[in-house]
């Protein structure tokens, strides 16, 4: 009996000491289910691998910036709380720019050792507010034009020039609107930043109130330009669009691209460009939340995400995204091969040349209202 | 007899009564909060945001925003709608009529066993599937030039308001349908076999004797299926090339892009009083109907 008695309070012990122990690091995505998918079965198991004790939790709350809105709205719901259910947030630019001005969220990029592998000024500035030291970017995805050279020997390298060559070839062009998906979106704020004579102000800010009324005329000239272009429905429409020769350009997303690319579905031969003065790209951010629960856990698998060998492994092998950090850091965990397919069409140096921020918050909604008011309608 | 037993024996009927309705406020009290909080709930919120401005007083600005902006969805949806719904009707009276009154055993069983499938196919799938059928270069087209029957040059791409009306009705038939044919085959056949003795062709006995007979059901299986198509997203999302486009999309394109529930929510008002209106004629009819009883 007192043997049972010790072995039964043993294990007990153990099985509080292991509770004592345990830690769940909650990781909050926005996104679509590929990047509960990353967390999970990428970044979580190899974590916990060097962290015994710990699990990592992901929970995604949705694609766009309304899952981004839905962790805002989380935290916002939990306010008064000493500590929320929410260590790292991963967020849109938008929603960080946000969340920091709000105070929702910690600064912490100096305390952790990949803090100085990231220069790129989407790591201080979201949508025209200053978040440096407040995020990480996890990815940078850019969109680019893609084009079938069997159709078209020497694409328009520009805005001005794609405005001629629609017109000489109409319904060749194909773009999704502002309705279907994030690469029209992003080809109508290039075109905003090459016809306005605002593009500093467009990506920077501050806000004119008069910005709209001079923007008729660039907003006139697309009207013009969408009677020469196909719309379809969606990023994906575009690409399939391609596929099936109906068009022979239009806008995606560089690492939806490649993606098709690598699972045969995209004609292999299609080509990639980003027109001057330049097309919109977006990072999205590790965030750590300021009353995160485990926040030294939190820095710490930020760290571990944004390490050279991770974001080669993982941001740039498994989805064919740009890092998060600078690419020359990258580069040394990555075969010729892999680094040459990725910047194979585009250089480093013309992204870094035509690669431009998406707008200012305000300008953002701005130029979708514009574009529905004058444009669409 | 014990204390206990006689006063158990000697309680009221209204003391009973009211046991009961104790007993059944319980039994019904999960259901009735499920719909409070689940619908009645989200429901008054989303009518009350619509009318509220970000300064939390009343304003009508969202609904005038709504109509500026969106006004041409909201006619382009009910256009829509009542496309789909009179092709939805008119397949499914032909489909449930074929089945209670065809004459050709293999025929009716080879189109039983037929018409349901779509029923099977979530609308997301349904969509990605119209979507490379009807395009210009899509398998329909395709299909039709390797056939001889269309010359390459005027092939044209149905992913437009035709695209949309022929997705809701291959979607939506079978379901009516299996209402309608449901009711069909209920019907006293003493009724059709009169008509038929009495030299009424098929057509005749169709519209004249089971259809006036059926028509209630037919209205319910269109009511759910107007239902269905003003909620659908993801069919107009992939089908639909630009503007205008149904409301589901461009309430989920305010709220993606701008986080803008107020308008969001204002143009759910004209789904709510569409449907509403709808809702309020097969009432109406229902009740007249039940009063001349």
């Amino acid at each position: 009996m007192t043997l049972k008695l010790i072995s039964v309070s043993l294990l007990a012990a153990a099985a509080f000491t292991s509770i004592a122990h345990a830690q769940t690091l909650n990781v909050v995505t926005a996104g679509d289910t590929n990047m509960v998918d990353y967390i999970n079965d990428f970044l979580a198991p190899r974590f916990e691998e060097l962290h015994p004790g710990v699990s990592v939790r992901a929970l995604g709350t949705g694609p766009g910036d309304a899952g981004s809105q839905a962790i805002y709205e989380k935290i916002v719901a939990q306010a008064d709380a000493d500590t929320w259910d929410v260590d790292v947030a991963v967020i849109h630019q938008r929603m960080a720019g946000q969340m920091t001005e709000q105070g929702m969220l910690a600064n912490y990029r100096d305390d952790i050792e990949t803090g100085h592998l990231v220069t790129r000024s989407t790591a201080e500035n979201a949508l025209g507010v200053n978040v440096s030291g407040y995020v990480m970017p996890m990815f940078h995805s850019q969109i680019a034009i893609a084009y079938n050279p069997d159709l078209i020997s020497e694409p328009p390298q520009s805005y001005e020039d794609l405005v001629q060559w629609a017109a000489e070839n109409p319904g060749q062009f194909g773009y999704n609107g502002i309705t279907g998906g994030m690469a029209g979106v992003g080809f109508v704020f290039g075109w905003l930043s090459a016809f306005s004579g605002m593009a500093d102000q467009i990506a920077n800010g501050p806000w004119d109130d008069g910005a709209v009324e001079e923007w008729a005329p660039a907003l006139e000239a697309l009207r013009a330009f969408n009677q020469n272009v196909t719309i379809t429905p969606g990023n994906a429409g575009t690409l399939d669009a391609m596929n099936r020769g109906e068009i022979a350009m239009g806008p995606v997303w560089m690492d939806m691209f490649y993606t098709w690319v690598a699972d045969g579905r995209l004609n292999p031969n299609l080509q990639l460009l980003i027109l001057e003065p330049g097309m919109p790209g977006q990072p999205m951010y590790y965030t750590v939340a300021e009353r995160a629960a485990e926040p030294e856990l939190a820095r710490e698998f930020i760290a571990f995400a944004t390490s050279p060998e991770i974001q080669a492994e993982g941001i740039v092998g498994q989805f064919n995204w740009f890092p998060g950090i600078d690419a020359e850091h990258v580069r040394d965990q990555m075969d010729q091969d892999a680094w040459d397919r990725l910047y194979a069409d585009v250089s480093p140096e013309i992204m870094a040349e035509r690669g431009i921020s998406m707008p200012q918050a305000d300008y953002f909604q701005a130029i979708l209202e514009a574009y529905e008011r004058s444009v669409s309608n | 007899m014990s204390l206990s037993n006689a006063s158990r024996v000697s309680r009221s009927p209204l003391q009973n009564a009211s046991h009961t309705k104790w007993y059944s406020v319980a039994l019904v009290a999960p259901a009735l909060a499920a719909i409070v909080f689940l619908f009645a709930v989200p429901l008054i919120r989303s009518v009350v945001t619509a009318f509220i401005d970000a300064d939390g007083g009343w304003t009508l600005e969202n609904i005038s925003r709504a109509v500026e902006f969106y006004g041409r969805d909201v006619v382009f949806t009910i256009v829509i709608a009542v496309l789909s719904l009179a092709v939805i009707a008119a397949i499914s009276i032909a489909i449930a009529g074929y089945l209670t009154l065809g004459s050709t055993p293999w025929a009716v069983a080879a189109l039983r066993w037929l018409y349901r499938w779509p029923l099977f196919i979530p609308f997301i799938v349904a969509g990605q599937t119209a979507r490379s059928f009807l395009a210009r270069n899509g398998l329909m087209n395709s299909m039709l030039m390797e056939a001889g029957l269309l010359e390459p040059v005027a092939a044209q791409s149905f992913l437009d308001w035709r695209g949309l009306v022929m997705t809701f009705a291959w979607k939506q038939v079978p379901f009516v349908t299996l209402l309608l044919a449901g009711a069909m085959a209920s019907l006293d056949r003493a009724t059709i076999e009169s008509a038929r003795n009495l030299g009424a062709n098929r057509l005749r006995c169709l519209f004249e004797i089971v259809l006036p007979q059926v028509r209630p059901t037919l209205f319910v299986g269109l009511i759910l299926s107007l239902v269905t198509i003003m909620s659908v997203l993801s069919v107009p999302m992939m089908i639909i090339a630009g503007t205008p486009n149904m409301m589901t999309t461009m309430m989920a394109h305010r709220v993606t892009y701008y986080g803008d529930y107020a308008v969001a929510n204002a143009l759910g008002l004209f789904s709510y009083l569409l449907t509403a209106l709808v809702a309020w004629f097969y009432l109406r009819s229902t009740l007249e109907k039940e009063a001349g009883k």
